[in-house]
């Protein structure tokens, strides 16, 4: 076979290998480009998916909200003390939980704790969250340094008012009604006031059987 | 040795014969000429399959898809790093079927206080100011006449990583796996090895306690919580 054809059979196949090699490339980046649709099918419906955009409405947005002055079915917000944390038709606080508090309500209260509170007031409740440990090492001035929830003025704080904390937020901490529903924001308020207990507790407090466990401890 | 009127010999050779012609004769490589098309056609077509497949596979063309966001939001900084939880922003994942994407407002809890004059948040301030919605670019998208529903998955312990990918180190969420039918339906098969207890499914680095089989583990949750992932058309297309 003549040279000018093997070279050039060599050339093509190496150029066979430029498209493998972008391939490659591709499977192994990330990518600007949505996926190749040849076909589109029925992917793209015209209904309304949530959060999408549409031009219909001047805001721009497919979800709406209720019409001012109207309550949708079963979302009727009756009763201060649970959904308000105040007392029946007034203003002061309540000091009694209006949930039953058990084992369950404290769990999903410890990990909504986790979930929302935690960045900012910290696990153990002492205001020393991963976000404020961050904030204030950016030292800008703006931070305000999330209240000691262990702390006497909070553990003197009625129940009520906790509940509504969470709700409206309270001077620099902002509101978590959107994020949390009323149930659960009482399942954080009980497991707020367990971490009260434990951060304040003695060991008298300890039940009789595992206080030798903990006595161990100091010793080892 | 007849002669045509029009050859001549000049002496010089070429070919194979004794005589040289004015006619082009084949050189002798020519004879496998047709081993070489066959293998070349051969070659092509199977070259052509995999090109073709290469390309439009979700391999290729779904997975690593990562478009560029109106803000410059980072998981790895809020997850990966100051280690917020899923739930915080995405509240609604655990409850319904659309995972939704945080309000402006959530950003503002924090974003009111700090990095306040950051040129990075310049439209999410705008966004809060205006009530103008940050128009984040979708990044998983299904086809519409599928149907996908994240409470199900949630609620019967399947983690964010196994349909996510680790989002906690991605500055840019890209997406991680390619969103087949088949993909779904090997998980709905095997589901095993993706499921955990409930309260761990946004923990990116879980495993199982112990150094168990994630798919001991799985297999045990199943039969505890009575899962049993369908494979009916029905399920995902109604
Ligand atoms: C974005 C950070 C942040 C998050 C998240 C957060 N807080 Fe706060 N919180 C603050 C700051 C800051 C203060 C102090 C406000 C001030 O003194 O101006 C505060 C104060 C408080 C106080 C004390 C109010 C008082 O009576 O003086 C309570 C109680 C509280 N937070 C509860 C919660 C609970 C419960 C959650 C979870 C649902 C939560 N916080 C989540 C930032 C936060
Ligand atoms: C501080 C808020 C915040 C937290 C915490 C958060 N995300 Fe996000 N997430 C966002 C925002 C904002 C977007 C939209 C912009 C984007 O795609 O980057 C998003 C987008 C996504 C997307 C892509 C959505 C799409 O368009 O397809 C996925 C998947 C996702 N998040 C998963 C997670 C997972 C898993 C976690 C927990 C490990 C998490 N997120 C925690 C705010 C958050
Ligand atoms: C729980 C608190 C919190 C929430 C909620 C939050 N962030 Fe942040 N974010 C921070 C902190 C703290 C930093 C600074 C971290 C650092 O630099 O150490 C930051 C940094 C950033 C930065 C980088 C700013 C810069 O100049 O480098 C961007 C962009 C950002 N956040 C966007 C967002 C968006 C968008 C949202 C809403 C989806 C959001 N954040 C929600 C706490 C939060
Ligand atoms: C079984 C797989 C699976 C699991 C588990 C899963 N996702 Fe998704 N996620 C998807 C798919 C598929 C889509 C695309 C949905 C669509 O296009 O309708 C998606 C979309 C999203 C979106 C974009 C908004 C939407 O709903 O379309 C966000 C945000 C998101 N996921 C967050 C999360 C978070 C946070 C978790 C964990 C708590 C999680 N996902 C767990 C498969 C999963
Ligand atoms: C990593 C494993 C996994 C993957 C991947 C997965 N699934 Fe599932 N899926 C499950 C499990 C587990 C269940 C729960 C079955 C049960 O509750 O018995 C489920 C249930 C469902 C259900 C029923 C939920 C309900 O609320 O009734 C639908 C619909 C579904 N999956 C669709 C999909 C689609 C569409 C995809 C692909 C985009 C997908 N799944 C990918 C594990 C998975
Ligand atoms: C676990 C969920 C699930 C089940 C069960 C399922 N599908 Fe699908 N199907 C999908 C998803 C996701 C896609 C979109 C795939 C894509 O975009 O590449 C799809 C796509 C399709 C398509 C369109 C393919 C195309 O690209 O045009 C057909 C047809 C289809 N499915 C038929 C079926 C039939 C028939 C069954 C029952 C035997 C079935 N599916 C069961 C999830 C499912």
């Amino acid at each position: 076979m003549p040279r000018p054809l093997i070279s050039i059979g060599l050339v093509l196949v190496a150029l066979t290998l430029v498209p493998i090699g972008c391939i490659y490339r591709a499977r192994h980046s990330v990518k600007g480009q949505p996926r190749i649709q040849v076909v589109y099918d029925m992917d793209n419906q015209y209904y309304y998916k949530a959060q999408s955009a549409d031009d219909f409405f001047a805001d721009g947005r497919s979800m709406r909200t209720p019409v001012d002055g109207t309550v949708a079915r079963g979302d009727l917000r009756a009763g201060d003390p649970f959904f308000r944390g105040r007392v029946e038709g007034d203003t002061t606080f309540v000091t009694e939980f209006p949930v039953t508090v058990d084992q369950d309500l404290m769990h999903r209260g410890q990990e909504r704790f986790q979930i929302f509170c935690a960045p900012c007031h910290g696990l153990s409740g002492n205001g020393n969250g991963v976000v404020n440990i961050r904030a204030t090492a950016l030292a800008e001035g703006t931070w305000t340094p999330p209240s000691d929830l262990v702390g006497q003025s909070v553990v003197d704080r009625p129940v009520g008012h906790i509940y509504n904390t969470i709700t409206h937020g309270i001077r620099n901490m902002p509101s978590y009604k959107n994020q949390i529903d009323p149930r659960d924001r009482w399942a954080i308020v009980a497991y707020v006031r367990a971490l009260q207990l434990s951060r304040n507790a003695s060991l008298a407090d300890v039940p009789a059987d595992d206080r030798a466990a903990l006595e161990n401890l100091g010793t080892r | 040795m007849t002669r045509n009127d029009n050859e001549f010999q000049d002496g010089t050779a070429s070919g194979s014969g004794t005589t040289t012609t004015d006619k082009f004769v084949f050189p002798r490589w020519t004879n496998r000429l047709r081993e070489i098309s066959a293998v070349a056609a051969l070659g092509g077509l199977v070259y052509a399959v995999v090109l073709v497949y290469g390309v439009f596979s979700p391999e290729t063309s779904a997975m690593g898809y990562a478009p560029t966001q109106p803000v410059s939001y980072s998981h790895a900084l809020h997850v990966g790093a100051m280690g917020i939880d899923c739930r915080y922003c995405h509240t609604s994942v655990e409850t319904t079927a659309k995972a939704n994407i945080p309000p402006t407002s959530t950003c503002m809890n924090c974003h009111s206080h700090v990095r306040t004059e950051s040129p990075k948040l310049e439209l999410v301030r705008k966004s809060a100011e205006t009530g103008e919605p940050i128009p984040w670019v979708r990044v998983h998208d299904l086809p519409d006449f599928v149907y996908f529903n994240h409470a199900g998955h949630i609620q019967s312990g399947v983690g964010c990583v196994s349909c996510h990918g680790r989002i906690d180190r991605m500055e840019v969420v890209a997406q991680d796996k390619p969103l087949t039918m088949g993909w779904c339906l090997g998980c709905h098969r095997n589901p095993e090895p993706n499921l955990r207890p409930k309260e761990f499914v946004t923990d990116m680095t879980w495993q199982p306690p112990n150094g168990e089989d994630p798919a001991d583990l799985g297999a045990r949750l199943m039969k505890e919580h009575g899962i049993a992932p369908s494979t009916d058309c029905a399920t995902c297309h109604r």
